[in-house]
């Protein structure tokens, strides 16, 4: 079990594990985000990773999709959702989300460089 | 679509609107795209721009059936096109309309930006990202048809 306590989620196509790293935490997310409401498993697992985060003062929260091979539009607003959470942060607790992405995948290399524009310095992609 | 137009390859699907059907569709049309074009990625592209008018067309549809139109051209001004088309009531019709002239409007990143912060904080479920993601990832020409009982969007690839 992670740091957080949050529990690895297996439904339909998708599969997301939350794992410890030295300075944070990594959430995992593989396979395809195609449902029509992705929201019901997404943004409760977003919330307490930004609340875990928080009260732990964990400074970096790695989003690894690079085994995720499709996200809906849907899925793109829970994603949005989260990080636009981390600008009503306090300051002295914020940390940023660094999303892994292979540039071999279409939909990342065209869909998730748009993430890093919706809150100034709180996104990086690598 | 018109018909009389010289194609290079077409198919004409229709099926009815059920959520599980979007991704055997996608994957359909990202076969038949990849083996036409040779260009994986752009057929990547438009499967993804296919799946995110189907999932609107499988929501909002008033009647059962979702027609999907694809041809390739050989030569002119564009290389393909796709045409999804759904029943839908008057009222259904009116807020694409309106949907259609927001995402049209201005730069198409700002205008996805802006509509994903948007998107962020609505309560109705909905993400209306689906055709800006359209127009800013894939640069398709998009166009919207209605008629008094018919929505159809068709986007025109260069």
């Amino acid at each position: 079990m992670n740091k957080l306590s949050i529990e690895p989620i297996k439904q339909g196509k998708v599969a997301i594990e939350v794992a410890d790293k030295p300075d944070g935490i990594s959430v995992i997310i593989t396979g395809e985000i195609d449902m029509q409401d992705p929201s019901v498993i997404l943004d409760p697992l977003f919330d307490k990773v930004h609340k875990g985060a928080l009260s732990s003062g964990i400074k970096v929260v790695e989003a690894d999709m690079r085994a995720l091979t499709f996200l809906n539009s849907s899925g793109i607003k829970a994603l949005a959702k989260w990080i636009m959470t981390l600008a009503s942060a306090p300051s002295d607790k914020r940390y940023t989300i660094k999303i892994l992405h292979s540039k071999e995948v279409t939909w990342q290399a065209t869909s998730l460089p748009t993430l890093t524009f919706l809150v100034p310095g709180a996104v990086s992609l690598e | 679509m018109a018909e009389t137009t010289k194609r290079d390859g077409y198919i004409k699907l229709a099926f009815g609107p059920r959520w599980k059907y979007i991704a055997v569709v996608r994957g359909f049309i990202q076969n038949f795209l990849a083996v036409s074009l040779a260009d994986n990625a752009k057929a990547d592209k438009i499967a993804m721009a296919a799946s995110e008018l189907l999932e609107n067309a499988v929501k909002y549809a008033s009647e059962e059936e979702t027609k999907v139109q694809m041809a390739l051209f050989p030569d002119g001004e564009k290389a393909m096109a796709i045409a999804v088309s759904n029943k839908a009531t008057p009222e259904s019709i009116a807020y694409v309309k309106k949907l259609f002239e927001r995402v049209m409007e201005g730069d198409p990143l700002e205008a996805y930006v802006a509509m994903m912060r948007e998107a962020a904080v609505r309560s109705d479920g909905k993400s209306q990202l689906g055709l800006v993601r359209i127009r800013y990832e894939t640069g398709c020409k998009i166009f919207l048809d209605t008629t008094s009982d018919t929505v159809t969007f068709r986007l025109e690839l260069e």
